[in-house]
């Protein structure tokens, strides 16, 4: 195809997700044990013939960077294609400033030098599968000037935390964008994915700009929706929104469900990562494991229920893990009990017998912690 | 390591043929070992973790997966600027037309022009069928501290087995005096591990004036080592300690894979200091299903569980389903074990399906079952 080019852009100043994002940007956390999140909108770009793909990064970019590297494992043509690593250098992440709109602003004469006519933008902070050569092919052929992704959901009072909904008319044209309020469950949630011209996405960016320093992509879009031609294209399979920690925790639980898996990991539609090389799993004498995703290098002796298990984690003797995610390399010593737990990567969990978290507000443990 | 200071040459066109049906259409380097691997991993793996650039992969015997799947240089990190993989297949040449390699000494005789462009000082030789860990640039600084013309990696083997190998009788002091090749009364039990550095501009004499010989099997065992010995040359062993398999069988194949399941077993996979590269394979992580039993098992991503696993090996992509039962098992990638079979001592080879309620394999049998070909659902099926 290579109508048009790729921006993934980060999740903005008003979305922060407690604990995690401490340490990384959304893009870059750890998702279903081997992958990052941004291996998904990546991905969609690579096995939809995108091949020349820009990354938003506003904030702690060096395991974005690391990860990333030269994109050859997201099946890009080292050549033809490319991956930029593009910096809204200005202000912190939380800055009122520190917003998409700055960030494109910023980087305007890159996006123009694109020699694409299309521009697809998609979030490194939600997780979904979508081919963009038919989102595209669709935008072209409705003759709509901006198309949006957008996904119905049923629980939008709980989840969906800091996502905006679209409001739509009987012909799909978008009628209004809002935050999610959390007022109803049924909702039209916005997938933070456009599909325009490059023009049309410059001039947004520069009407953007000149009206508030702080608006962004779907302020515009709103303010606009009443005089452009603004549609709205639905996704249908598994969709996930990770800005908030119950968000992030409830979207890797519902990925238990092998079926809902396998349905986001198609042969035919795979999602690349960077290979960090660790050998099979080790599973002991008395491990017991159900219902759960385990990646590779980790040492199990204990019991694992409903959960997630990163790479290289150790789980010790009379453990046990429920309805948890475990990162990478965290260690578990004998006989602790966790549940309903985010436990972060390279954490030691020795003296703390019991950590016990709930549903719908897992406990967090951080990073390097000792517990 | 200074750039190609030391170039190498993995002999890598054996059969292996009482692999039997697993090397029918693969040679076996290409044969896969302990859950996600190809046996060739490790010595490339090996020459990427001792600083080795430029590695020659020399296939004969079906090469052409093996050819597709070295020249992923990539996949080992040896796709650096002055780094490469390099697949070195016998060809055709203006004066003499195709020839075979006609031994292991002929392999590399035949490819003095790849060496030549890189002009090293040294030359590893490899093979590409054994499981092991082992840092080459230590063996090079042995090799230059002895000040040797040629340098033998041997491993002590029981004295019992001794004379089903190549054996070396050192002085004493590390130099080799004799090379026995399976003697019936071994006087030592230092066996070769068909690991050797040479000194190129003396190797490369004797490959030349080799050629020539019409009395030559063109083979670094029977010809090449001998006729330095005789020379005088000052020929070296070293002593490697660790893990170290040649998995020339289907049950010796079998044993490698079950050493792993000891989590102290000596080859440690788990060193992050010491990895071993492979192919990259896009697909979930392992999935150990709701009525999933799984004990003492070295499982790697991609495989789906939802009966139970006990004591085995299961290679990317393997699916056990309900009521399955494996044990004591390799299942090779891609391998399916459907509901209610059972799958006891026995190594099922790649893609091959095990029918519903089928049974495969013995617990008290001899030798280590190898499922090859797809078994039919049923009740009495072996």
């Amino acid at each position: 195809m290579a109508k048009a080019f790729g921006i993934i852009s980060s999740a903005d100043n008003t979305i922060y997700v407690d604990g995690l994002q401490d340490y990384r940007p959304i893009g870059s956390f750890s998702f279903l044990g081997r992958f990052r999140v941004i291996d998904f909108p990546i991905s969609n770009m690579s096995n939809s013939d995108i091949n020349r793909i820009q990354v938003y990064l506003n904030s702690k970019p060096r395991s974005l960077c690391e990860h990333i590297g030269s994109g050859r494992h997201y099946n890009i043509n080292s050549k033809r294609g490319k991956i930029q690593l593009l910096f809204s250098e200005n202000t912190s992440a939380r800055s009122i400033y520190n917003n998409d709109i700055s960030a494109y602003k910023a980087n305007i004469d890159y996006i123009q030098r694109m020699h694409e006519d299309y521009v697809i933008v998609a979030p490194s902070y939600m997780v979904y599968k979508e081919d963009y050569r038919q989102f595209l092919e669709s935008h072209i052929a409705s003759g709509a000037e901006i198309t949006v992704l957008y996904h119905k959901v049923e629980n939008a009072r709980d989840y969906f935390k800091g996502c905006h909904t679209v409001a739509l008319n009987k012909q799909k044209g978008v009628q209004a964008i809002e935050k999610n309020l959390g007022t109803a469950n049924n909702k039209n949630i916005l997938m933070d994915t456009y599909c325009m011209k490059k023009e049309t996405f410059v001039e947004l960016v520069q009407d953007a700009s000149w009206m508030s320093s702080i608006y962004t992509l779907p302020d515009i879009i709103n303010l606009y929706c009443k005089q452009m031609d603004v549609r709205a294209y639905q996704h249908k399979g598994y969709f996930a929104s990770l800005t908030s920690l119950d968000d992030y925790y409830h979207a890797s639980m519902e990925l238990l469900d092998y079926n809902t898996a396998s349905d986001l990991f198609k042969a035919e539609w795979p999602i690349y990562t960077r290979t960090t090389d660790s050998c099979p799993t080790q599973y002991f004498e008395t491990a017991k494991v159900t219902n759960s995703f385990v990646s590779n290098g980790c040492l199990i002796e204990g019991t694992v229920e409903n959960s997630i298990i990163g790479r290289g984690a150790i789980i010790g003797k009379g453990v046990t893990i429920k309805n948890s995610i475990i990162m990478a390399y965290a260690e578990i010593s004998d006989d602790i009990r966790i549940e309903n737990a985010v436990v972060d990567k390279w954490a030691k969990i020795i003296n703390a017998k019991n950590i016990v978290g709930t549903e719908l507000e897992p406990q967090y443990i951080k990073r390097r912690d000792i517990l | 390591m200074a750039q190609n200071e030391m170039l190498a040459m993995i002999l890598a066109g054996g059969r292996g043929s009482r692999l039997k049906d697993l090397t029918t259409k693969v040679a076996k380097p290409a044969v896969y070992y302990g859950g996600k691997y190809r046996i060739i991993d490790f010595p490339l793996s090996n020459c990427a973790n001792s600083g080795i650039d430029v590695v020659g992969v020399l296939t004969q015997y079906e090469s052409v997966l093996l050819n597709s799947y070295v020249a992923q240089d990539g996949r080992w990190g040896l796709d650096s600027k002055d780094s490469g993989v390099y697949v070195l297949t016998p060809r055709e040449k203006a004066d003499e037309g195709l020839d075979v390699y006609r031994g292991t000494a002929d392999a590399i005789s035949q490819n003095i022009d790849f060496i030549d462009t890189y002009n090293p000082e040294y030359l590893l030789i490899l093979s590409g069928d054994h499981i092991y860990k082992m840092n080459y640039a230590k063996m090079l600084a042995y090799h230059k501290e002895m000040n040797a013309d040629a340098t033998i990696a041997v491993r002590g083997v029981p004295m019992k087995e001794a004379s089903r190998f190549g054996i070396m009788n050192t002085d004493g002091k590390g130099r080799i005096v004799e090379f026995e090749e399976k003697p019936a009364k071994p006087k030592s039990n230092l066996a070769s591990m068909g690991i050797y550095i040479f000194s190129w501009k003396l190797l490369r004499k004797m490959l030349v004036e080799d050629m020539k010989n019409p009395n030559s099997d063109h083979d670094f065992g029977k010809d090449i080592i001998p006729k330095m010995l005789s020379d005088h040359r000052g020929l070296f062993a070293y002593e490697f300690s660790g893990y170290w398999k040649d998995v020339g069988t289907i049950d010796s194949l079998w044993e490698a894979n079950m050493d792993l399941l000891d989590p102290k077993n000596e080859l440690n996979l788990n060193d992050s200091s010491w990895l071993i590269y492979t192919e990259d394979i896009s697909t979930l992580p392992q999935y150990i299903g709701k009525e999933a039993k799984v004990k003492k098992a070295y499982i790697t991503q991609g495989v789906q569980v939802e009966g139970s696993v006990s004591n085995s090996v299961l290679f990317t992509g393997a699916v056990v389903k309900k009521g399955a039962k494996v044990i004591d098992s390799v299942l090779m990638p891609g391998a399916v074990v459907e509901d209610g079979a059972t799958v006891t001592r026995a190594l099922v080879a790649e893609n091959i399906k095990i029918g519903k309620k089928a049974k495969v394999g013995s617990k008290t049998s001899e030798n280590i079952t190898l499922v090859a070909k797809n078994v039919k659902g049923g009740n009495n099926n072996g």
